[in-house]
């Protein structure tokens, strides 16, 4: 599932349980635009198993800082409310599904 | 409908410099050259615009021995070349803009000396130099050569400050010479942004190439050669999406990896963070050094500030030299406590680091940003870098810091980025600090020295290289610009059994490693056009790869793509702002940040492919179809 963060307070929870990837994006970045194309095909694949939530990098400064983003697009790979790892930049499908595998 | 795109096929440099040594050979053969007319060619390699080739026979088999003669005596460059009746003998050292003379004879029959010009064009690096403080009985007929670091080329100084080597090709990274004479230098072939390049070059001086070592993905930084010939070369570690984290051995003679060795094994990513750390670079490896004594591999990690050994068989760590602030807890048993009375400074983002025969370690602390704590980083004015040597104890874990050079000079000699030292003998050192810049009014730059030049026309850029006997200054060179590393070593390989010029095609080892595809269709539509003109797109294709340059603006999705019959390969092309932490060749960075330089190796290609562009939502063509 994918889903845009709207309300912030309902993060903590979303992050909370099984394998969620949270993604900072900018609408004027063309790697971000891509891997929303990429994330998109991962959730046909992965769907069931891991939560995709996109976050606003320009709307959201707040997050940015509290999350340590240095820049966009910035994936952080959670696990029951735990950091797994990390990955700036756009990324093939191999390396973004090798994330999500150490994750599941 | 008019081709806005820019195409062209590139030859080989090995392919275009066999043709033209084949059209000298030609030439020779069917003309009677002797010593007192022969036939010469200017740079016919065309990488060593300083350099050219005598061509002639002799009646008797004789050793011939020429004299580039130099603007004072001192200054005389001159080699004996073996028995042969046959000579072909390249010229090197000669003058930028100037007629050069160069005198030829039999091996020890000076009154038998033919004296011929060469005239030099004025060359690009000529103008470099501002200062040489030296003598001509320290460096003889040595050369000190610079690596480059931003667009100026490699350049080699004389003791009196003069250019005697100019190359006309960006080939980057560090320089080496080999037991068989040959010099060892990364292609100029950029494989991926910024500094990636297609693999490492044998060569002679005089510019001619013997072997590309191709390597998967990319060659960066350096290279060492192992005691049994084979390389161990600095690689990226792509599949995990990372850079700079792997190294690679290379048969000698077939250009195979026969092993890679991924850092991530013995270190965990972010364990460390520098202050030019990054999820991608996180390791940000720029030496390694091979010591035969412990058969171990050292890596300097500039942005884990830590110098790392592990051995050479077993890829187990054994040690870490680094300040031991922040390391997790389970990396605390491989660091050093601090002995002796003297002086003592960790290194940050250090470089070029080596092991000396009685197991010093020595590297160059550009000391960059001076503590792992970021509360307590110094500001470029504040800082400084360094030569220094470290005596380490391995059973006791202790480290004592025996010398340094560099630290007295405060900002005039601090390098954010690149630099080496070089151990010739004990108390005897090179120290290059060749990433100075300073803005306009004269404070060090907090920027690279190449991303300072492109923004800030005020900046001065400063490379600076220093020898030290027993802490007394034997040599000063500094040069206006940056440069990677220096090196120092006679213009000809003069070692019995040495190699100067061998004739013969040079050859393409190894791959180049198959570029990943983006593996997602994007919805387009396709517009049936060219891609517009104002993309400025230019395509060039060689045998084993093709460069996509184009503009892009800022934020635009990019797609390239090559169909065949067969099949559609997708590539991203990034669009993205930004700069990285490390740029230790700005080489072939652009000045319009709108250009884009996409590199697709033709491994895995098969048969023909039609180039065409997705801009956001609409695919156009380019009207150009390359042959795999």
């Amino acid at each position: 599932m994918i889903k845009e963060l709207l309300v912030k307070e309902e993060l903590p929870k979303d992050l909370e349980q099984g394998a969620v990837i949270l993604e900072f994006y900018s609408k004027t970045c063309g790697p971000c635009k891509m891997l929303g194309f990429i994330l998109k095909d991962m959730d046909k694949t992965y769907g069931d198993k891991i939560k995709i939530i996109t976050v606003d990098f320009e709307a959201n400064p707040d997050l940015v800082a509290q999350y340590k983003i240095e820049g966009y697009p910035t994936m952080i790979m959670f696990k029951d409310g735990q950091e797994l790892s990390r990955k700036t930049g756009l990324q093939p499908k191999p390396v973004i599904a090798k994330m999500i595998e150490e994750a599941i | 409908m008019e081709n806005r795109v820019r195409y062209r096929f590139y030859e080989h440099l090995i392919t275009r410099q066999a043709k033209s040594e084949a059209a000298m050979l030609k030439e020779f053969a069917q003309g009677d050259y002797t010593m007192e007319n022969p036939l010469i060619k200017y740079n016919p390699y065309f990488v060593n615009n300083l350099a050219a080739v005598m061509l002639f026979r002799t009646e008797e088999e004789v050793a011939v021995t020429i004299r580039v003669v130099g603007k004072t005596k001192e200054a005389d460059i001159s080699h004996t070349f073996p028995r042969a009746k046959e000579h072909v003998i390249p010229i090197l050292g000669l003058y930028s803009n100037y007629d050069n003379k160069i005198e030829v004879y039999p091996y020890q029959q000076y009154s038998k000396k033919c004296v011929h010009t060469i005239t030099t064009p004025k060359v690009a690096g000529a103008d470099l130099v501002k200062s040489m403080e030296t003598t001509p009985e320290y460096l003889q007929d040595n050369v000190i050569f610079l690596c480059p670091a931003v667009n100026d080329l490699a350049i080699a100084v004389d003791y009196a400050g003069d250019v005697r080597l100019n190359f006309t090709v960006p080939m980057v990274w560090d320089i080496k010479r080999l037991p068989n004479g040959n010099l060892m230098l990364g292609s100029e072939r950029l494989l991926k942004m910024p500094y990636f390049v297609s693999g490492i070059y044998e060569m002679s001086a005089v510019g001619k190439i013997y072997r590309e070592y191709r390597l998967p993905h990319g060659y960066h930084h350096d290279q060492v050669c192992l005691p049994n010939g084979d390389i161990v070369a600095l690689g990226s570690d792509f599949d995990n999406g990372t850079v700079e984290d792997t190294c690679l051995v290379i048969d000698k003679e077939t250009g195979h990896v026969k092993r890679t060795i991924y850092f991530k094994n013995f270190l965990k990513p972010g364990s460390q963070k520098s202050g030019s750390w990054s999820d991608e670079d996180w390791f940000h490896c720029n030496a390694v050094w091979y010591d035969e004594a412990s058969n171990s591999l050292t890596f300097s990690g500039r942005h884990i500030n830590a110098m790392v050994n592990i051995d050479f068989d077993t890829e187990k760590l054994n040690w870490i030299i680094s300040d031991p602030d922040r390391w997790p807890e389970e990396y605390q048993k491989y660091m050093f406590k601090i002995v002796g009375d003297g002086d003592f400074d960790w290194q940050y983002e250090q470089h070029a680091n080596l092991i000396t025969p009685l197991g010093d370690v020595m590297c160059f602390d550009n000391h960059h940003y001076g503590a792992q704590d970021p509360a307590r980083y110094l500001a470029p004015n504040d800082s400084f870098s360094r030569g220094v040597k470290y005596r380490i104890d391995v059973d006791k874990m202790e480290i004592e810091q025996l010398w340094q050079y560099g630290k007295e000079r405060g900002k005039d000699f601090f390098s954010p980025y690149i630099c080496n030292v070089i151990y010739w003998n004990e108390g005897y050192y090179l120290t290059h600090s060749g990433g100075i810049a300073f803005d306009g009014e004269g404070n060090a730059s907090a920027e690279l020295g190449p991303f300072a030049q492109l923004d800030d026309p005020s900046v001065t850029l400063e490379s600076i290289t220093v020898e030290t006997i027993n802490d007394e200054k034997v040599l000063e060179l500094t040069v206006h610009s940056n440069y990677y590393r220096a090196n120092k070593f006679t213009l000809y390989a003069k070692e019995p059994g040495q190699n100067n010029l061998t004739l013969g095609a040079g050859q393409l080892l190894g791959r180049l490693g198959e570029t990943p595809q983006m593996e997602i269709e994007i919805p387009a539509e396709d517009t049936g056009e060219l891609i517009p003109a104002r993309n400025e797109v230019r395509v060039s294709d060689e045998l084993d790869m093709l460069t996509f340059e184009a503009k892009f603006e800022k934020g635009q999705l990019v797609m390239l793509l090559l169909e065949s019959e067969k099949e559609t390969r997708r590539y991203f092309i990034s669009t993205a702002k930004g700069k990285r932490g490390a740029m230790c060749t700005g080489t072939f960075l652009p000045e319009d940040d709108r250009d884009t330089r996409t590199v697709i190796t033709k491994d895995g290609l098969d048969g023909d492919y039609r180039i065409s562009v997705i801009i956001d939502d609409k695919k156009y063509d380019t009207g150009v179809t390359i042959k795999a």
